[in-house]
């Protein structure tokens, strides 16, 4: 009965870990190499915190702090310590660093901690540890066979797990959590829509070090001592194989590989060492690293998502078959006051060097029409989108959109304004479905924030449900549904155009900036994606498309603008185009 | 003053054995795009190889030769078998740096299971001790000194004046460039891990004999001044790990002697963070 | 003088993933031929030439090279088979100096002979021995497209694949290139495969000129052919439908027989 109680403990504290741990890595994609630090900031915290002052006992050991406070304080203050402890980390998982670079980073540091916490004794009593730590809602130590308390413990324990998981499914299950894999599947992509990756995972580094600090004060609580060989940075890797194992990004699946992994593990590796008293001390702890090392590498080889793999989020659309939505419709316009021109540039210049990309353009785009761009390779008709679009600074000249000067505007700013552009390269979500990936590029979701989640589906529900109305009315317009909850990563190249454009047409732009969207697409699928956009263009969107197939521009654009050498050549219908000279020598050209 | 030097000296030796290390894991990376975060767990299975041969009454110098066989087999092993096969698949970087820890954890232990937990020396004398204006260092303390000069030396012919070396470099720097040229692209690597891993042998031999008493889990510490080194010249840049190693190597010592022997480390650690955090790509830039 | 073609590509169909970009290509180049391939924007050109070489992947046809077939040969074989190609980017190894970039040009050949084929590639392209020592990635981009170029010659390849060479160029550069250095290719008796966005320029020094669109071969013909031709000029610009002619304008003349 004992042993099941310390099993139970063991598990809890390890299933919170996991938890945590899959949280950063699994749902955001943060691969935090020195977790275990966390752990151990909070098991110090708790047992600092819990301790009376080190002259006690005799003052044989010495460490900060102790000031004997009582439950729940100690375990509190351990959650605190994990979170703040990952602030000053924020450093290496910015936006600039190579994740695998980011991750070594922090394995660096779980190692030169240990270290100094080791070394450096009036910290946390050196090597030899802190001990004698009281137990909650003890006067001293935990000691003896207090059955009612053990299961108390034991049931607190799982009381935590439960509450953490709740806490984390409430976090992912959000549009909040949507934004977290986004980031994890494409952080460019995610960055370009305007989330902010520094701040997201920031907070990504801190729940999992609040959680991993809190599963520390658990174990510090039941054990009573807590020394540096008890994080050594290598626990990290068993948790690691432990999320790898039960499912990263599926929080069941984390308490699997808390099952299967640290403890499951520990139960094998004890059997054998019963039965086998005539083994040499160091070699069991030895296999059971190499096991490790092995499981990580096998699992990652054959079955890298895991026991349970992540679920897929399936949304349905309102029950109100084939309605488009109340007034947050796709067709909703926002009325932009006045202008009949939405776009100009006047002597709009671009200099690389010494080379001139784009070399004094001057146009406009009128309200409600699908102007064309066209030109052959090298004419700086992509310059020209990026110039427009905010992605690039001009050299020179000036840009209004709507009559306003947004020359200096940079482009997430424009973007606000109902001035968006969609790629080239394939920008989707892999592991998010359709539906997800329209959902995402919502602004200013109200579920889109760590608090908004934490609020809960009735603070956001209302804006997701209008948000999904327009997803699917888009969905259905662009004619997808079949693959509406489908990973956006099984879907063919042209379906993943669409799913681009989709995703674009969701902000509710006034003007779409739209590059090369029909590349590579097939001629019926473009057609049907040229007429839907007709269509949006009759109710009031601005679009200008760089495009290679004529054809599209022969059937949809009016006018069209070719460039050629940096430069607006010609202007009209592609007709009226066809038949001048000029244009068709830039072509041939080249 | 003569604390100075002295620790100059200390500094020395380790940037001596550093530089083995580093320029053997960066070239890996180099060529490979893997940081391979098993490569002290290969210095320690070399160094414990040696020590096998050197218990079976092979003198030491034959046994550092035996260390260098045993990395390459393993670095190439490791290679062929783990790296090569998850690269092909299209794994992320992120993963093959996870296979990595698992690697290091396989060899580390493994090793560990064979020889047991427990602190070797090896079996040699120290010879006799030199005094250098102020420096005191030991014949052997100088032999691994020279050693690392003639490694340096060696690599740096290779990369510059060998028609292997410059494959290597092209491969490197575009590798399907590198096959249209003829290169064979995966005989390249292959050679690389090959090389790279008998540095990596030698590297943790001469670590052995340098630091005296060894077991398993000594090199762990080590692999941090081995990345703080790489990334301070610039990962995949050779020339700037010789120079990390230098840094980095008397940093630590010059640091021992005026801090404290135990935060020694803190150094290379505040180098490393620095250097990922302002500029990733090192002082020299990265990839030779 | 016909030839025997030394480059024959029959059906091929090639792509990067799931999706074939190009479909059914059958394009053919003898020696001393110099062999264009045009057409809009994403009609699958450089596909044609990376599927050739090995870059990609060959799914349906295939790719005889002097009489050997090298269908999805890895890109280290067609080197030996006396293959020169020069990407569009990514076309010289940037850390390594210009001397060091022509030797890996010549990394298959004898050593003795590595010294006399830098001379000649120098004298070729006189430009490039004022810089032997520089790091290639140092150089302009007209310096670095003779550099890639200069590399492929180190192995005086049977066939060469050349794709947008003068893609980054200016005009009046990118003519000589075209006029002077891929000719002279020709003239000293190679098969020349030029994929070009210059299809007036590109003509001018064609032999035989196959005109790509939507990923298909719409037509083919010498230059002349092929400039009197409106369906040639709506291959770029559109305009009334075309639909793909299989085998092309007049056929897949090969290109030797017309000129007997």
């Amino acid at each position: 009965m004992y042993y099941l109680i310390i099993l139970l403990v063991y598990l809890a504290v390890d299933a919170i870990a996991c938890l945590g741990l899959s949280q950063q890595f699994g749902v955001a994609g943060v691969t935090n190499f020195g977790f275990i630090i966390f752990q151990a900031a909070g098991a110090y915290v708790a047992a600092v915190l819990a301790l009376p002052p080190d002259t006690a006992d005799g003052g044989f050991q010495t460490y900060l702090g102790g000031y004997h406070l009582p439950f729940p304080v100690p375990w509190l203050g351990a959650a605190l310590a994990g979170g703040v402890l990952a602030l000053p980390f924020t450093f290496l998982v910015g936006r600039r660093l190579r994740g695998d670079f980011a991750a070594v980073g922090l394995l660096v540091t779980a190692v030169l901690l240990n270290l100094l916490v080791m070394n450096y004794r009036p910290l946390f009593n050196g090597d030899a540890g802190v001990s004698l730590v009281p137990a909650p809602l003890q006067s001293g130590m935990f000691v003896g066979t207090s059955n009612g308390y053990q299961i108390g413990f034991g049931i607190a324990g799982l009381v935590a797990v439960a509450a953490v998981y709740w806490f984390l499914r409430r976090i992912t299950e959000s549009p909040y959590g949507r934004t977290l894999r986004a980031m994890r599947d494409n952080d460019k992509v995610a960055d370009s829509l305007g989330k902010n990756l520094l701040v997201l995972r920031t907070g990504a580094l801190v729940t999992g070090g609040a959680i991993a600090g809190l599963s520390g004060a658990l174990l510090v609580s039941f054990i009573g001592v807590w020394s540096p060989a008890a994080w050594s940075y290598a626990e990290t890797i068993v948790l690691f194989t432990a999320v790898i194992i039960g499912g990263a990004g599926n929080h069941l699946g984390a308490v699997l590989g808390a099952v299967l992994v640290p403890v499951g593990f520990e139960e094998i590796t004890r059997f054998i060492s019963n039965n086998n008293p005539s083994l040499p001390p160091n070699l069991l702890p030895s296999l059971q690293w190499v096991a490790i090392g092995l499981l990580i590498a096998i699992f990652l080889w054959l079955r890298p998502q895991g026991v349970l793999p992540e679920r897929k989020r399936v949304i349905r659309p309102r029950a109100a078959a084939g309605q488009p939505g109340p007034a947050a419709g796709p067709d909703r316009r926002r009325p932009v006051a006045g202008s009949a021109v939405m776009l100009a540039a006047d002597g709009v210049r671009k200099d690389f060097g010494g080379v001139h990309a784009v070399a004094g353009v001057s146009l406009s785009v009128a309200r409600g029409t699908m102007t064309g761009l066209i030109g052959p390779n090298g004419a700086g008709k992509s310059t020209l989108l990026s110039l427009l679009a905010g992605t690039e600074k001009v050299s020179a000249g000036r840009i209004s959109y709507a009559g306003q000067d947004i020359t200096t505007l940079p482009a997430y700013r424009r973007a606000r304004l109902g001035l968006v552009r969609t790629f080239q390269l394939a920008s989707e979500f892999k592991r998010l479905t359709v539906t997800e990936n329209l959902l995402s590029a919502v602004p200013g979701h109200r579920g889109d924030s760590f608090t908004g989640a934490l609020l809960g589906r009735r603070y956001w529900r209302g804006d997701e449900t209008a948000a999904i109305d327009r997803a699917y009315a888009l969905i259905e317009k662009f004619g997808l549904t079949a693959q509406a909850n489908d990973y956006a990563g099984e879907l063919s190249g042209g379906q993943r155009r669409l799913v681009e454009i989709m995703r674009a047409l969701m902000v509710e732009p006034d003007l779409l900036l739209l590059d090369e969207p029909m590349a590579g697409v097939h001629p019926e699928l473009a057609r049907r994606i040229g007429r839907t956009l007709a269509e949006l263009c009759q109710q009031g969107l601005t679009i200008l498309m760089v495009e290679h197939e004529l054809a599209i521009m022969d059937e949809f654009c009016e006018p069209v603008i070719v460039m050629a050498d940096g430069q607006v050549l010609a202007q009209g219908t592609m007709a009226q185009l066809r038949d001048r000279s000029e244009v068709v020598e830039a072509y041939l050209v080249g | 003053m003569s604390v100075l030097v002295a620790a100059v000296g200390f500094g020395l030796i380790t940037s001596a054995v550093l530089a083995i290390s580093a320029v053997g894991f960066t070239l890996q990376f180099a060529v490979t795009d893997v940081l391979n975060l098993a490569f002290a767990a290969v210095m320690t299975a070399g160094a414990f190889f040696a020590y096998l041969v050197n218990q079976s009454g092979v003198p030491i110098w034959g046994a550092v030769v035996a260390a260098m066989a045993a990395g390459a087999v393993l670095s190439a092993a490791l290679n062929y078998l783990v790296y090569s096969p998850f690269q092909r698949r299209g794994s992320a970087p992120i993963t093959l740096v996870i296979v990595s820890l698992g690697m290091a954890l396989i060899v580390e232990f493994g090793t560990a299971a064979i020889v047991g937990g427990v602190n070797v020396s090896y079996t040699m004398s120290q010879g006799r001790t030199i005094h250098l204006g102020g420096l005191i260092l030991t014949t052997v303390q100088l032999a691994i000194i020279a050693i690392s000069l003639a490694v340096m030396a060696g690599v740096y012919g290779l990369l510059r004046y060998t028609k292997l070396g410059k494959a290597m470099r092209a491969t490197a720097a575009n590798r399907m460039l590198a096959r249209n040229c003829g290169i064979k692209a995966t005989q390249v690597i292959a050679i690389t891990w090959a090389l790279t891993g008998a540095l990596c042998g030698l590297a943790g031999a001469v670590f052995a004999i340098d630091v005296g008493s060894f077991n398993p889990s000594s090199t762990d510490i080590f692999l941090i001044l081995i990345l703080a080194a790489v990334f301070l010249g610039g990962p995949g840049n050779a020339y700037g790990a010789m120079l990390g190693a230098l840094v980095i190597g008397l940093v630590t010592e010059v640091s021992a002697a005026y801090i404290s022997p135990d935060y020694k480390y803190v150094a290379a650690f505040v180098v490393l963070l620095a250097m990922l955090a302002i500029r990733p790509a090192g002082l020299l830039g990265a990839r030779t | 003088m016909s030839a025997e073609p030394i480059l024959i590509a029959t059906g091929v169909t090639a792509g990067y993933g799931a999706d074939p970009v190009i479909r059914e290509i059958s394009v053919r180049a003898a020696p001393a031929q110099v062999i264009s391939v045009v057409g809009p924007n994403g009609s699958g050109k450089s596909t044609l030439l990376k599927a050739i070489v090995g870059v990609l992947r060959i799914t349906a046809g295939q790719v005889w090279i002097g009489g050997q077939n090298v269908t999805n040969a890895a890109p280290e074989q067609l080197a030996r088979a006396g293959v020169g190609y020069v990407p569009q980017v990514d076309d010289v190894f940037a850390p390594l100096t210009v001397k060091e970039n022509l030797e890996m040009g010549g990394y298959l050949l004898p050593r003795g002979e590595l010294a006399g084929r830098i001379e000649h590639v120098v004298t070729v392209f006189p430009r490039l021995g004022g810089m032997l020592r520089r790091p290639a990635g140092k150089l302009s981009g007209g310096e670095r497209k003779m550099l890639a170029m200069g590399r492929v010659l180190m192995l005086a390849p049977s066939v060469f694949l050349l794709d947008e060479p003068t893609a980054s160029l200016a005009p009046a550069i990118a003519r000589s290139l075209l006029e002077q250095q891929v000719a002279s290719l020709a003239q000293a008796g190679a098969a020349v495969l030029i994929v070009e966005q210059r299809a007036r320029a590109v003509l001018a020094v064609s032999d035989f000129t196959y005109v790509l669109g939507g990923g298909r071969l719409h037509m083919s013909g010498t230059p002349a052919e092929l400039s009197a031709s409106p369906a040639f000029i709506a291959s770029f610009l559109g305009g009334p439908p075309i639909s793909p002619q299989r085998g092309g304008f007049r056929g897949v003349v090969p290109p030797g027989q017309h000129r007997a």
